[in-house]
């Protein structure tokens, strides 16, 4: 059994895929590194829900074998990774983050663990999530099975949600990458916060068989991995058609940043209030620095304003009408209250009260915007805006509201509801790791229309190409 | 930055501390039909043509 370096643990996809085909190590030792990481560090911040220690070793052979007879299945070949445990693995626990389903065990896996393990990138765990990622409404960090998400920057501060774990996984080097899911939020938030490459692609690109729903027409599920070069070629290995998966777009996706067009022929739109009154006044120099670093590479920043839409209530509305419907056979059941978040029980039960025309409403309204966000686009090409407009919260601060030192809302709302927005029109986000403030990461996210995912990782490998900020590592 | 276990386990009792039970499950509760009650009042402000259908596409 070779010794593995430990400068693997924050290697890139590339890189370690070489370092495995020239032998340096084999897919055994390195699966069994990366476990055993996982397995020591992964409850420092309650980012493991279930090691798979035995399988990825099992796995790991198998790709042994083939790397041996150099049949070479592509970068992802012998990578081990993590999922959040709202993807089914079969015959293992699949919890959901949630005591009522502590011992749920499917018996086919998520079609997304397939298409990985096709790939030949190696499991080795399931990680940590907000309680049925957090549909009913969170109030504490704490609404885990795991407990509280914590950040590997700092312990005292969250990971955030609700794919805490995958965050925090990457950020830790525990897995080179880790796939998580979004509804409103869930891979932009934790990403901003722990300071990990991200990407939550379009709505429908990447199946959705075999992970928990949580609302039918907003869940996405998406990459975090070291650099957006990786986000690119784990996309292009989860993404595809699936009969399986009514809201499949029929799509592929093919990892080609170099057609893309080059940043400098891109209008970048962005609310200049977001970066600065609307941010807290720690994080304001990250962010000037990163629009700096956009400007040299040529990109025409565009002051804009998007359409004009209550986005809050059209998603929450369509989240509770759908989880409602989904849930309710826990919520009739009496099982909702053995989650561990109060307000979030409240959510849930209150879901079934929703008349059908909100709901109705809430969807048409829903056109709406998808038509105004079509009209924003043939003016830009991409909308820029914070990650998230503070660095992680403190782990006991109540999710909602406002930190402390956070200023008011301004007048002037920007970009601010550029995450519900991005959601119900089924836009793709790319996060970037873009500076420190308080040694805590800072991000900035790029929105472009469906299936413009090439484009956004283009920007992002350039932005990467002149900045090391997604490099950076906390104190393991 | 180093934390102790003590500053950990304080933070985490913070978080996982129980809420009081009765009292504070009846607001909770009128809290979450408020929300949607809010949520209905916001929708309602929106200029809504009635030839504007849902965001649903169906095909076989």
């Amino acid at each position: 059994m070779a010794t593995v370096p430990e400068d693997v643990y924050f290697a890139t996809i590339p890189e370690l895929n070489a370092r495995l085909k020239a032998k340096e190590f084999s897919a055994e030792d390195l699966a069994r590194t990366f476990s055993e990481r996982l397995q020591r560090l992964g409850p420092r911040y309650n980012a493991l829900a279930l090691s798979l220690h035995q399988e990825a070793l099992r796995a790991a052979k198998e790709v042994d074998k083939d790397l041996k007879r150099e049949r070479y299945r592509g970068p992802l070949q012998g990578i081990p990774y993590g999922v959040k445990d709202l993807l089914a693995f079969a015959g293992q626990p699949t919890t959901w983050g949630a005591a009522p389903y502590a011992a749920q065990v499917f018996q086919k896996n998520a079609t997304v663990i397939e298409k990985l393990s096709a790939t030949g990138a190696v499991l080795t765990g399931k990680l940590s999530m907000v309680e049925l990622a957090g549909g009913g409404g969170y109030r504490f960090a704490s609404a885990s099975l795991t407990g509280p998400g914590l950040n590997p920057w700092d312990r005292t501060r969250w990971s955030g949600g609700s794919s805490s774990g995958s965050a925090a996984a990457v950020a830790a080097g525990l897995v080179p990458f880790a796939i998580g899911s979004e509804t409103s939020g869930s891979i932009v938030t934790p990403a901003s916060y722990c300071g990990v490459t991200a990407l939550r692609p379009s709505y429908g690109l990447v199946s959705r068989q075999g992970a928990m729903a949580l609302s039918w027409t907003l869940d996405k599920l998406g990459p975090f991995a070291r650099s957006a070069e990786d986000c690119g070629l784990i996309l292009q290995a989860i993404a595809g058609k699936d009969s399986g998966d009514p809201g499949s777009a029929g799509k592929s996706f093919y990892y080609t940043p170099q057609y893309s067009r080059p940043v400098k022929e891109l209008k970048i739109a962005y609310a200049p209030v977001d970066f600065i009154e609307a941010a807290e006044p720690g994080v304001r120099a990250a962010f000037a620095e990163a629009m700096g670093v956009l400007k040299s590479l040529g990109a025409q920043l565009t002051e804009a304003k998007l359409p004009d839409f209550p986005y809050g209530a059209v998603l929450s509305t369509i989240l509770s009408g759908e989880m409602g419907s989904i849930f309710e056979p826990l919520i009739a059941s009496g099982k909702v209250d053995q989650l561990a978040d109060k307000p979030q029980i409240a959510g849930l039960k209150a879901s079934l009260e929703l008349p059908a025309k909100d709901y109705l409403k809430a969807m048409r309204i829903r056109r709406l915007i998808q038509g105004e966000v079509s009209k924003l686009f043939a003016e830009y090409d991409v909308l820029l805006a914070p990650g998230r407009a503070n660095i992680a919260t403190k782990v006991d601060q109540r999710i909602d509201q406002a930190p402390p030192g956070m200023p008011a809302p301004p007048s002037n709302p920007g970009f601010r509801g550029i995450i519900q927005m991005g959601n119900l029109a089924g836009l793709p986000a790319l996060v970037l790791p873009c500076g420190l403030a308080e040694n805590m990461p800072v991000a900035i996210q790029l929105v472009g229309l469906p299936f413009s995912e090439n484009m956004l990782l283009a920007i992002g490998r350039e932005f990467q190409g002149k900045t090391d900020w997604h490099k950076r590592r906390p104190p393991v | 930055m180093k934390l102790t276990r003590r500053q950990l386990a304080a933070s985490l009792a913070v978080a996982a501390a129980p809420a009081p039970a009765n009292a504070q499950n009846e607001d909770l509760d009128a809290a979450a039909r408020d929300r949607l009650k809010n949520n209905a009042n916001a929708l309602n402000a929106v200029n809504l043509p009635m030839a504007v259908e849902p965001a649903v596409v169906f095909r076989a």
